[in-house]
């Protein structure tokens, strides 16, 4: 069972965040040229779309918007507590010589990417990824690192990080949960 | 989801919410064979032994691409003959793959039974029925629905038609049940002599004419003719087959001209469906085919994906 | 030795005495019934209250597999399983190897059977020599010898002159035949009950058809010749309708049918995932076929519960259903499991009636010379095979306890109630072995 213990964002800290974010992002890329959104099934793809609807109030430039599943990249299986669910990818674009922005809720070991980063591979051969998060809650066991981060926020490992989206969840906010009992 | 179904033997017990399940998990992996790379690393490190007593290239060919694309070993052994008489028996096999390892076991076996049999034998792997006796081909049944799902949408409401020897088919009986079980309305038509004796088992009605049975079905399922079945007597002549229960243009002719075909394959041409209708626009045999491949994986992948302590 | 059987119900083989009974025995015959004089100088005596003392109950029909096939089941194991099965005595199927169709080979089951620790064994011949349903077997002298029955069981008598001339011929023996029914050319590779389990499963189905129409042909004969027939483990609704109407019509027709038949359907064999247990022959039948066995019980126009114990050797029957042996061991659980179904059914008939059909309804198929032992009566006078029931006695079946050779039975782990306690054969007791000195207390 998961406790809530302490709300790190609200709605408006969230898109104050990401609004962050993207001028990041856009002053790091020079006009976004040759860029893919990957948001990463399934909270990352709500994500990615937000950060599309920013981009298109401030540029007026649509980037083109992805889906990525990595269910069947992940090293973990035999540890998840589910049936395991493969969802859809779906990227509009060939990726070959792209720039792709991956886009996920929360970095933790850095064991997502790593199985994003290979399904990525296995679609073509990108020019270059980038990796946007909200949120970094610490603890890696790979090398990896965000290029964009909406908040540090430091973590033990008997804590859950919760981001939950109003497409999904009813509202925008990131809580700290902890596992009773544990 | 929980997963309720450690072995996929017959779907007898499966409910609809599970069907669907299965459903949209295959259009995942669906998905993935439209990729230049096709092969994702999900079962990396299981073996899975594909025991084959009966030949069938089909469906030992499709178990075992969908193995390839999950980075699943694989072993093919084929065995020869029946358990009693000469040789090993199914259990000593049974016990002989798992002590070699094997996470799972695709089997396919002329004995009906020989699935559950090795399910109640075998301590560890999960087992795979590809196909035993008259009694069941699960993996069969769920690429047909996937098939018309795929085409159709939701299935609930639909007809389905299905014309041949239901009684010796192992593909009617998962199929009558997995299609029923999704709300559609099946129809059976071949010679009586081929007719299970209580269709109504199954959820499906039995239609003299097979001019009754098509007209107004979404699907028309054909079903392979085998022709020791006729040597048996059961029936006159090939011909005379074709004649009244062939899918030629005179039977679509009652039909819907959108409805799908669908057929297990291998088609005996001039038999249970004459070359138009196998290549023409409405044929889905092709499709089927591809369907077969990204539904054992989705499968493979439910059942051997998650935790299983 | 002097025996008394204290406080019992009694059953005689046609009424239950509600009153309390003591059975005097000596000299393993039946001494005295009625209120015993507790001093009269026994040896031993068992207090059966509660408990109901029947005349000892007798199998038409069962599979020894002795002589040939003894890895499955031999006479002395038969015996044994027989007795713990609250049998005394067994009639043992010729469908051995080789067949058991000489006076020599009747005289190697009795004189095995002497030997035997249970229940008396003894022999049925067959009808055509080695049971290749072409010639008579020399049936004279195996009845001379001591054959009780006369069949080709595991096989019908297929040529239907040959059994027309079988029935003429047996008519001066006083020894009956006994048909399995089935026709044939209707069960060719069969497997399971035409009906919803055929379609189910794509097992080859065996339709009522084929028992019924052999029955009939059978019926027919007897009218024809006017010699006594019976059938064994009547399995269909349909074939009721024949047989009903045969003896409304007072032909000398009679027939049994099993503990498994009674107890069990074709929904066990796909609810069972197709366990092999639920394999024989004939088949399991649809649920109304199940309930028109009953019906005929009630009706009293059956007239023996015989088990058809078919002993297996693991390796025969521990096999995907398609490919294993036809067969269903009962032995050691065929009476509780027919008095729980009974129960379970709220039941049906009279205890009376049930009981009947394990001792007076076979006897009266036997030879007329078995007044002694297999009378299934208790008389004074008569030989003492008793066999003691404890209705409310309830216990889980064990194959792994068995004394029989079979290790697969479909009652495996059932809790069943009403099981025998006690077996007599002679004035002996056979079963439970361990108290023949000692007396239940």
């Amino acid at each position: 069972m998961l406790k809530e213990k302490a709300k790190v964002m609200n709605e408006q800290e969230m898109e104050r965040a990401l609004k962050r974010m993207s001028h990041e992002i856009l002053e790091k890329n020079r006009g976004l040229r040759d860029m893919i959104l990957v948001g990463i099934q399934r909270r990352g793809v709500y994500l990615a779309n937000r950060l599309r609807d920013i981009f298109i109030g401030l540029e007026s430039l649509k980037v083109p918007t992805g889906v990525l599943d990595i269910t069947l990249y992940r090293d973990d299986l035999t540890l998840l507590h589910d049936q395991p669910v493969v969802h859809s990818t779906a990227i509009p674009e060939d990726v070959n010589a792209r720039r792709i922005l991956l886009v996920d809720d929360v970095l933790y070991t850095g064991r997502t990417i790593r199985a994003a980063l290979d399904a990525l591979m296995d679609l073509g051969r990108p020019s270059w990824v980038q990796l946007a998060v909200l949120i970094d809650r610490g603890h890696r066991e790979l090398p990896i690192h965000p290029d964009y981060v909406g908040r540090s926020v430091p973590t033990s490992k008997n804590e859950v990080v919760e981001v939950r989206v109003k497409e999904l969840d009813g509202l925008d906010e990131v809580v700290i949960c902890e596992r009773e009992g544990s | 989801m929980e997963w309720r179904h450690r072995h996929v033997l017959d779907l007898d017990s499966w409910d609809r919410s599970e069907l669907q399940h299965i459903l949209e998990q295959t259009r995942s992996m669906d998905e993935l064979l439209d990729r230049p790379i096709k092969k994702v690393p999900a079962l990396r490190g299981k073996l899975v032994v594909n025991l084959f007593f009966e030949p069938s290239t089909r469906t030992r060919v499709s178990f075992e691409l969908a193995e390839k694309f999950l980075s699943v070993d694989v072993v093919n052994w084929t065995a020869s003959g029946s358990s009693t008489g000469k040789g090993e028996t199914l259990r000593d096999t049974a016990w002989t793959l798992e002590a070699m390892g094997a996470d799972a076991v695709v089997v396919r076996h002329g004995a009906v039974g020989a699935a559950d049999y090795l399910a109640k034998k075998l301590r560890r792997s999960v087992v795979f029925n590809g196909g035993d006796g008259a009694h069941a081909h699960p993996t069969q049944a769920l690429l047909d629905l996937y098939t018309a799902w795929k085409s159709l949408g939701d299935l609930h409401g639909r007809k389905l038609a299905m014309i041949g020897d239901v009684l010796h088919s192992r593909v009617a009986r998962s199929d009558i049940i997995a299609f029923s079980r999704m709300g559609v309305k099946v129809e059976l038509s071949g010679p009586p002599t081929l007719m299970p004796r209580a269709p109504e088992a199954l959820g499906a009605t039995f239609r003299k004419d097979p001019h009754d049975a098509v007209r107004d079905a979404d699907i028309i399922y054909l079903l392979r003719i085998q022709r020791e079945r006729q040597e048996e007597g059961m029936f006159p002549s090939l011909d005379e087959y074709h004649q009244f229960f062939g899918a030629d243009s005179r039977l679509m002719g009652s039909a819907r001209p959108d409805a799908l075909v669908m057929h297990p394959g291998p088609i005996n041409r001039r038999v249970e469906i004459s070359s138009e209708v196998a290549d023409g626009p409405q044929s889905m045999i092709l499709g089927q085919v591809r369907s077969g491949v990204a539904l054992r994986m989705a499968l493979l992948f439910v059942c051997l994906g998650g935790v299983r302590q | 030795m002097k025996i008394l059987l204290h406080n019992a119900i009694l059953f005689d083989g046609v009424s239950l005495f509600g009153k309390e009974t003591d059975v005097a025995i000596d000299g393993g015959l039946i001494e005295a019934i009625g209120e015993a004089d507790l001093r009269g100088g026994f040896d031993v005596i068992h207090d059966l209250s509660g408990k109901i003392l029947c005349p000892g109950f007798i199998d038409l029909h069962c599979h020894l597999r002795d002589p040939g096939q003894e890895w499955r089941e031999d006479l002395f194991s038969g015996s044994a399983a027989g007795a713990a099965g609250g049998f005394t005595t067994l009639v043992c199927m010729p469908n051995t190897d080789p067949p058991l169709d000489s006076p020599a080979l009747v005289s190697y089951v009795l004189e095995k059977s002497e030997r035997s620790p249970g229940s008396r064994i003894l022999p049925a011949g067959c009808v055509s020599r080695g049971r290749k349903g072409k010639v008579l077997a020399e049936m004279g002298k195996m009845a001379k010898a001591g054959a009780v029955i006369f069949t080709d069981d595991g096989s019908p008598v297929s040529d239907t002159g040959l059994l027309r001339l079988a029935l003429q011929y047996s008519s001066w023996l006083g020894v009956r035949l006994m048909e399995h029914p089935e026709e044939k050319s209707l069960t060719a590779y069969a497997q399971v009950n035409e009906g919803i389990c055929s379609t189910l499963s794509g097992l080859k189905g065996w339709p009522s058809s084929a028992e019924a129409s052999d029955i009939s042909r059978g019926v027919s004969l007897c009218r024809d010749t006017g010699v006594p027939i019976h059938f064994t483990h009547v399995s269909a609704e349909d074939s009721l309708r024949v047989l009903r109407e045969a003896k409304a019509s007072k032909l000398p027709v009679t027939f049994d049918v099993t503990p498994h038949h009674l107890c069990l359907s074709e929904e066990n064999v796909i609810e069972g995932g197709y366990d092999s247990v639920f394999k024989v022959n004939p088949p399991l039948r649809s649920r109304r076929d199940r309930d028109a066995l009953w019906e005929a019980v009630a009706e009293g126009i059956v007239d023996a519960i015989a088990t058809d114990h078919a002993p297996w050797h693991l390796d025969e029957k521990d096999l995907p259903f398609q490919e294993a042996s036809f067969g269903i061991a009962s032995l050691e659980c065929a009476v509780a499991a027919v008095l729980t179904e009974w129960e379970d059914r709220g039941r049906p008939c009279s205890l009376e009636r049930l009981l009947g059909l394990f001792t007076s309804g076979p006897a009266s198929i036997l030879p007329g010379e078995w007044g002694g032992a297999g009378a299934g009566r208790i008389e004074v006078g008569l030989t003492a095979d008793l066999t003691v029931l404890d209705p409310e006695l309830e216990r889980i079946v064990n194959v792994e306890e068995w004394k029989s050779k079979a290790r697969l039975t479909p009652w495996n782990g059932r809790r069943l109630r009403g099981w025998p306690v006690m077996t007599m054969v002679g004035g002996r007791t056979v079963h439970p072995v361990e108290d023949i000195d000692r007396g239940l207390s």
